[in-house]
């Protein structure tokens, strides 16, 4: 992290600044207007949250007769409970499944690509197509392409198999690592590429030993974005996948709309809460190298 | 109804046994190619390793999955030589992955649906065996099912599937408590409705409730108010694909009725906000925040078990939907689901196909399962049923439903089951916008003409 | 082949005889050109055949796009794609700069704040949906349970209301994200800028629009193109909060191509709203560049 920021700083001072990357406030008088905005707009993310908490302790028999916002009288796990012993876990089992299924080869084959954009500067013809390629990707909406998706997928017998949702979500992630990840490795120093074939080193192993190490905030972004992405991905399952033990997360909750017999709201609501944790734990963990990553990798 | 305790509602419950075969042979991962299970295209072979195995999905959760189930566990019991494996999938998804699956070849033996439109475009495609003939053979098996539950099953003449499982018509239920504090009755003609709404929202309560996000929902009014004034003939024309059969002068007039009562506020303020798959529909039933709803029979269940004592109190009223002055329609007709639909994939095997034929004759609607649906609330579609309610404490309501069932001289299917999908697509998009007031009944008319046959 | 190119002397070399890095690209590719390249071929083949997922897939020509064209549907559901993309921009734009530049503060709870902004961007677009329509039921909702009347509204069933309600959803859930990058943005301004202008009695508000709104300049292009484009893509949301209702009023190009392929069965016609959807990504990507001054993907590879 701090090698990438360091180099970063030293390769380019225009971006900067001559007086290094102090922050641009601290001065006397408070910001009234971005104040007012923060603050309101904090309340307006609160009161959902607040909402969904407060909901998915009530019982279903309560929930509407008694004031939404109003903490339930008698808090109760019941929902949570109901939600564990049915079929959440699977449809949890299916989304880690699928996620990491997609994330662990979106990042190296992205970085392998990145890695080899990078290092033949241009020069070959063949990784400049690739990399127009990949940044085509980035305009267009790949998710106008899935009916042909799913005939693929059809042909392929993948239909409603959870490896016949992890090969497209692959493939739809793969321009935007391609291009966070580019923007870091292109930071690290040239001279250390060079001090490693000066060794004899490998490409296979400067690409490992010294490429991948000194990038790793790059590679939890790319890696953390995928996961959520795919987390709470809806269109591929809803239209690769049929059966509800081929279900992830999302989709589960939505089946729950639009049945004559209607949905049990508080128990959604605490599937909902369940859902988000594994990504409320990946983001504490990973938000200090989340959000340089993300500023480094578009906010340039 | 008992079975619809809290704790299992809907709610994430997938059956716990789900198969192993029938898991496998629905997933089609690259392992071995898919056993007689889910073999569709040109697997001819396949048959040697599954045998006797004949797969059936259904709709999952309550009420219907454990009827189901238990039939077909009973099925399997007495033929351990020819098997029926079974995958269950959520309500709201089945319509879209049931077509997927046919058309992915994939589909299962037995094709549970709701007849109408869905089985049309099944039959077009080739993909559903004409069962006519075997009906003939057997023509005790159809004799002891309720004649109207046929209509849904024929398509051009001929028998594509057989019914099953229980009536379910739409039914005008109403909180006989706020009738009470307003001293109003129940309205015996559309001219009582109209008195009615006057009459609830002078005294501040919405006349109907309506979950009208849901489209569905609107579109059982209209398919009352056209039976009422034309009669079945003037759908039944529309589902013949008879050309510009909405132009029809009591069609527009049961469409331009429509919109007076919205524009004299017969549903809730907001309706449109309204969705019924949270149930808000029925809640605003049985917190007396409405006095009256049209709603599939099933709303007895959900007032039950969530509106507190509303059904136990004696507080919930239902009846038919009462007829209009003039109109030419029977007031005894009905409409809603007149039953549940078993097709056979013509991509089976002969074995599969062999096995589902059995199951149909001996399985569907035995004595148990009759009870078993009873007890969820549900009225069998088999004559003589009735004998069943004795001591049920849902006794009265049950055998209101089964007088509607079997003294309705037409039992129409409701409209979007009826049409094609692509037809009720663009049916519930205007049935919408008909209740925005953003159309006029004859718009309405002219786009539903652009798709009759489609 | 490692051997040769460690005795080249230059690396740019290295790669210039083919070597090993071309390969290193290939798995990407491969997994890039299966199911995203060949779909986007099979996208256009697609939309010259009918199929109706029950039978076979059949040659029809031009059918299906005079089929799209044709229809009323088409020009409605652009229309409202356009305005989803333009309205949801220019509502989140000057929020998501106003909050980052708050954010960027460097007070402790601020960065308590940063945490809390960031949550509507781990929950699923179902979640949200479903949440919101429980929300904004007109009884049973936001309205009824903070006794404020005006919030009391037939939110999803006016056409007008439904639309800013799905403009506003989507603010709530992406404005977290743009904020974070202003954030950013503003934290690379240098310091000197503001004390220079400082010196010269320039105040707050002339600061903000003199330094901070074009040193944020290409924060601004980065992040007005992610939500462009990703709003051609809104689907998950309109699906699961109004299904593109009420009437048709929220019908964007995205879930009308989902309506059209497995829902009407009309898998050639979606396939054509799939065409339109790449050409409109296509132009719009074009035009940013061109605004922009610039491409704003292609501008970090400037060493290639």
């Amino acid at each position: 992290m701090t090698a990438t920021h360091t180099s970063r700083a030293a390769k380019r001072p225009a971006t900067s600044g001559a007086h290094g990357r102090r922050p641009a406030k601290s001065r006397q008088r408070p910001n009234w207007l971005g104040g007012l905005v923060g603050w309101l707009w904090l309340a307006i993310v609160i009161i959902p949250i607040y909402w969904i908490v407060i909901t998915s302790l009530k019982t279903q028999s309560n929930y509407y007769l008694t004031n939404p916002f109003a903490p339930p009288s008698e808090p109760t796990l019941d929902n949570y409970r109901l939600v564990i012993e049915m079929d959440f876990p699977l449809y949890f089992l299916n989304s880690l499944l699928v996620a990491i299924g997609t994330v662990i080869p979106s990042v190296l084959f992205s970085f392998m690509a990145a890695y080899a954009i990078v290092r033949s500067s241009g020069v070959s013809r063949f990784l400049r197509g690739v990399n127009s390629l990949f940044l085509m990707g980035l305009a267009i909406p790949l998710q106008a392409t899935v009916i042909p998706v799913y005939l693929i997928i059809i042909k392929l017998h993948l239909y409603d198999s959870l490896t016949g949702l992890v090969l497209p979500s692959v493939a739809f992630a793969i321009p935007l690592s391609v291009l966070v990840l580019s923007n870091f490795i292109r930071d690290v120093p040239k001279e250390l590429f060079e001090s490693m074939r000066l060794d004899g080193a490998t490409e296979w192993k400067t690409l490992w030993g010294l490429a991948f190490p000194l990038t790793r905030p790059a590679v939890v972004t790319v890696s953390i974005y995928n996961a959520l992405q795919v987390w709470n991905g809806f269109l591929l399952p809803l239209i690769l996948t049929q059966s509800p033990d081929k279900r992830t997360l999302p989709l589960a909750l939505a089946a729950f709309q639009g049945g004559p017999y209607g949905v049990n709201v508080p128990a959604v609501l605490a599937s909902v809460v369940l859902t988000i944790l594994p990504m409320l734990i990946l983001y504490t963990v990973g938000r200090r190298q989340l959000l340089s990553g993300l500023t480094a990798g578009f906010g340039k | 109804m008992e079975s619809r305790t809290p704790s299992r509602r809907n709610f994430l419950t997938l059956s716990m046994g789900l198969p192993l075969g029938a898991a496998l042979a629905a997933c089609g991962t690259s392992g071995p190619a898919p056993s007689g299970g889910g073999s569709g295209g040109g697997a001819a072979g396949g048959s040697g390793g599954g045998g006797g195995k004949a797969t059936y999905w259904f709709l999952q959760g309550p009420p219907g999955e454990a009827p189901r189930t238990a039939s077909v566990d009973r099925f399997n019991k007495a033929n351990p030589n020819g098997q029926i494996a079974i995958t269950t999938i959520q309500n709201d998804a089945y319509k879209t992955k049931i077509k997927t699956a046919i058309g992915a070849n994939q589909a299962p033996t037995i094709i549970w649906g709701w007849g109408g439109g869905g089985l049309r475009s099944y039959v077009q495609a080739g993909q559903v065996e004409d069962l006519t003939s075997w009906f003939g053979e057997n023509a005790a098996v159809k004799d002891r099912l309720f004649p109207g539950a046929f209509g849904a099953a024929t398509i051009d003449g001929k028998i594509y599937a057989m019914p099953c499982e229980t009536v379910q018509p739409i039914v005008l239920f109403y909180n006989k408590k706020v009738f009470e504090k307003v001293g109003a009755q129940p309205p015996q003609s559309y001219g009582d409705i109209l008195d009615l709404v006057k009459k609830f929202n002078d005294a501040g309560i919405a006349p109907f409730s309506l979950a009208g996000q849901s489209r569905w929902t609107n579109m059982m009014w209209l398919e009352f108010l056209f039976d009422r004034i034309g009669g079945p003939e003037v759908f039944q024309a529309v589902f013949d694909g008879e050309k510009d059969a909405w132009n029809n002068p009591a069609s527009i007039e049961a469409l331009t009725k429509m919109q007076e009562l919205i524009k004299a506020n017969a549903f809730i303020k907001g309706f449109s906000s309204v969705t019924a798959d949270s149930n808000a529909d029925q809640a605003l039933l049985y917190t007396g925040k409405a006095a009256m709803m049209l709603h599939g029979s099933w709303s007895y269940g959900i007032q039950q078990e969530q509106g507190g004592d509303i059904v136990s109190s004696g507080g919930l009223g239902w009846m038919n939907f009462p007829g209009v002055d003039g109109g030419k329609g029977d007031p005894s007709n009905t409409v809603g689901n007149p039953g549940q639909y078993l097709s056979i994939s013509s991509k089976a095997t002969p074995e599969q196909k062999e096995i589902a034929k059995k199951f149909f004759a001996t399985g569907v609607l035995d004595d148990q399962e009759q009870k078993d649906w009873v007890e969820t609330g549900g009225v069998p579609i088999v004559k003589g049923s009735d004998k069943l309610f004795a001591g049920s404490k849902d006794a009265e309501f049950l055998n209101f439903i089964y007088g509607v069932a079997s003294n309705a001289k037409v039992f129409a299917q409701s409209w979007d089951q009826a049409l094609s999908p692509t037809a009720a697509e663009v049916l519930l998009d205007n049935i919408a916008k008909l209740f925005q007031l953003s159309i006029s009944p004859q718009d309405f008319a002219t786009n539903m003409n652009a798709v009759i046959g489609k | 082949m490692t051997a040769i190119s460690a005795r080249r002397t230059s690396s740019a070399a290295a790669s210039r005889g083919g070597g090993v890095l071309p390969w290193l690209a290939v798995p990407a590719l491969v997994a890039f050109a299966v199911f995203a390249l060949i779909p986007l071929i099979g996208v256009l083949l697609l939309s010259f055949t009918s199929w109706d997922t029950l039978g076979e897939i059949q040659l029809t020509g031009f059918e299906s796009w005079r089929q799209v064209l044709t229809d009323p549907g088409l020009p409605h559901a652009l229309w409202v794609t356009f305005l989803i993309m333009l309205l949801s921009w220019a509502f989140q734009t000057p929020a998501s700069i106003l909050i980052g530049v708050f954010l960027a503060g460097r007070q402790r709870y601020r960065e308590l704040l940063a945490v809390l902004y960031f949550i509507p961007l781990l929950l699923s677009s179902a979640a949200i949906a479903i949440t919101f329509k429980a929300l904004l039921d007109p009884n049973f909702g936001l309205g009824a349970g903070l006794g404020i009347d005006f919030l009391t509204q037939d939110w999803l069933g006016e056409p007008g209301l439904a639309f800013g309600v799905v403009i506003f959803v989507v603010s709530w859930q992406y404005i977290p994200f743009h904020s974070l990058l202003y954030q950013g943005g503003v934290r690379q301004i240098p310091r000197s800028l503001y004390e220079a202008a400082e010196l010269d009695g320039a105040g707050r508000v002339r600061m903000f629009f003199s330094i901070t709104l074009p040193q944020l300049k290409y924060t601004i292009i980065t992040s007005s193109t992610l939500m462009l484009v990703g709003s051609l893509t809104f689907f998950d949301l309109i699906f699961v909060l109004t299904e593109g209702g009420p009437g048709d009023a929220t019908r964007a190009l995205a879930l009308d191509m989902y309506k059209r392929g497995f829902q009407a069965n009309l898998m050639g016609a979606a396939c054509v709203i799939g065409v339109i959807l790449v050409l409109v990504g296509l132009a719009l990507a074009m035009l940013l560049r061109r605004i922009g001054g610039r491409d704003p993907y292609a501008s970090q590879l400037e060493g290639a």
